[in-house]
């Protein structure tokens, strides 16, 4: 328990030293909301009934979590392999699984202070009310964090130099982005694009969160949108655990 | 004397390669043991299985007594290691990887006292990533005795640095010779390997072909002395090459090496086919023989090509 609590706050430091991860994962995500808020103002989208901008943030909020979940994991873990760190920690005691755990927590609770940071930036700036239960609010960004961690995980069994994991995150996260409805609806794509978005995690997750925290539907009306979102965790889960590689 | 290190029939094989070849040796309590032999000859391969880095084909391995395949856990809590290159994460500073290493074992020297054996006192503050080559390699041995170790594995730590980087490993080394601390070099130095260790394997092609201290392996290869001669004209050498001398006579472009236990009688017949033939010898000199000459006649060939 103690050296996993140290593995935490290690990992802790490392990330708030880090000016890439900062920027990736607070300062991006913040800007985004900010701009579309000004952009959008009060604008109403009446096919939703909803403000533009009450559309678009639980996107965001998919947005931030793929900045942790998927580029901050693939990038960092790929390039300290690369550079041999976990190959001296097997030289002491420290045990892998200690490793991975620090690694797993600290990435969750910047999620988490990601998710708060924008619903409260939302809620102050541009009065933005959650009106849905805020029990399922964090089921859904716990959800959502083990789907792109296992996705950012699986990525680093699947590349093998920092380089192309830096690429490849960014493509994959760009794509998951702008193809899931983050700041347009999909229903504004032409069709064959709307299949392949229809299929993708991002926009699974836009569609339950924001059915959870501001349209307030029932979480029951979601299954289909839950168990597409629930597969990619699981799928991506089970293929990281096989392909992850330590060297 | 304790055997400290103990290892058996050791084989690796990558491939069809076998890049340690039934491997056997072991090291004693409180020597410098050193393993020594040209870049790929199987060295790094040997010592990162008994560190537990990699796993062996098949042979034995115990350390402290304990076997390396059943308590690896055991084992790394008692030796300590720096490999050829150590990397950390960029953004530690030279303090907080001391503390963080140390904090990975039961028991851990201060940071302080850890860091003031190295001479990095003045850096506690850095980044790793702001430290020079020879900077890091120190680190690289602090973190290496953090949890002041029984065995210590130091793999080619001198590579790349600088005389006088050099010189202060050397220094350190000795220091731990001191405190009773068993060893285990790798290097491809000879003189590192004459100058800081008791006993000395050779290896090459994965095979160990020579085992034993440095004096006792020259005097075992029948050389004593090495005579150099540079510039040799075409005409002084195959008359060299031809008489009957009391030498190992090696050639190399027009620089000549003569491996001899009779330096006296060998100069002095140089000098007398030189004088016959009218030739001057610009350059010649004579030194004891080292490890590289010894190498160089069990292989038939230099071990820095």
């Amino acid at each position: 328990m103690k050296t996993l609590a140290r593995q935490v706050k290690l990992e802790t430091k490392l990330f708030l030293r880090r000016r890439d991860d900062l920027f990736w994962t607070l300062a991006f995500p913040l800007f985004i909301i900010v701009l579309f808020g000004l952009i959008y103002g009060d604008m109403l989208w009446e096919d939703f009934g909803l403000r533009a901008i009450e559309y678009i943030l639980p996107g965001i909020v998919v947005m931030a979590l793929m900045t942790s979940g998927i580029m901050a994991t693939a990038s960092g873990f790929v390039e300290d392999r690369e550079k041999g760190i976990y190959r001296r920690l097997s030289l002491t005691p420290l045990k892998r699984h200690t490793i991975l755990g620090g690694q797993l927590i600290q990435r969750y609770i910047v999620i988490l202070v990601q998710a708060i940071l924008l619903l409260v930036v939302g809620g102050l700036a541009f009065d933005i009310r959650i009106s849905g239960n805020l029990f399922l609010v964090w089921l859904v960004v716990t959800l959502g964090a083990l789907c792109f961690l296992s996705i950012g995980f699986l990525l680093t069994g699947l590349i093998k130099s920092a380089r192309a994991a830096n690429g490849i995150s960014m493509v994959v996260f760009f794509m998951l982005m702008f193809l899931g409805g983050v700041f347009f609806p999909n229903e504004m794509m032409p069709g064959f694009l709307r299949v392949f978005s229809d299929a993708l995690p991002s926009t699974n997750l836009n569609d339950v969160f924001r059915a959870v925290m501001i349209m307030n539907t029932g979480i029951g009306e979601m299954w289909r949108e839950l168990l597409i979102a629930g597969g990619w965790s699981v799928g991506s889960l089970v293929l990281a655990v096989r392909l992850f590689r330590w060297e | 004397m304790n055997k400290v290190v103990e290892v058996e029939n050791l084989v690796k094989r990558y491939g069809s390669l076998a890049a340690v070849d039934d491997v056997s040796f072991s090291v004693e309590e409180g020597e410098v043991f050193g393993v020594l032999g040209p870049n790929g000859a199987g060295k790094t391969t040997t010592v990162e299985m008994i560190e537990g880095l990699r796993k062996p084909d098949s042979g034995s391995i115990r350390v402290l007594g304990i076997d390396a395949f059943k308590e690896p856990e055991r084992i790394k809590e008692l030796i300590g290691v720096q490999l050829q290159t150590t990397s950390l994460y960029d953004r530690i500073r030279v303090k907080e990887a001391v503390d963080l290493f140390g904090g990975y074992y039961r028991q851990a020297i201060p940071t302080s006292v850890l860091l003031e054996e190295v001479s990095l006192t003045d850096k506690v503050g850095s980044y790793v990533s702001e430290l020079s080559g020879g900077q890091r390699q120190r680190l690289a041995l602090a973190l290496a005795l953090v949890n002041d170790p029984a065995v210590v594995f130091l793999d080619e730590p001198t590579t790349g640095l600088d005389p006088q980087a050099r010189r202060g490993v050397w220094s350190t080394m000795a220091d731990l010779r001191q405190k009773g601390k068993t060893i285990i070099l790798t290097t491809h130095y000879m003189e590192e390997a004459e100058e800081l260790c008791r006993r000395v394997a050779i290896m090459d092609h994965g095979k160990i072909i020579a085992l034993d201290t440095p004096d006792a392996l020259i005097a075992g290869a029948g050389l004593d002395s090495r005579i150099e001669i540079n510039h040799v004209p075409e005409a002084l050498r195959s008359v060299l090459n031809q008489a009957d001398l009391p030498a190992r006579v090696s050639e190399d472009g027009d620089k000549m090496l003569l491996h001899t236990k009779e330096a006296s009688r060998v100069l002095k017949e140089i000098t007398r086919v030189a004088a016959e033939h009218d030739v001057e010898l610009e350059s010649i000199s004579v030194q004891k023989a080292t490890l590289e000459d010894v190498f160089l006649t069990l292989t038939g060939r230099e071990l820095r090509e």
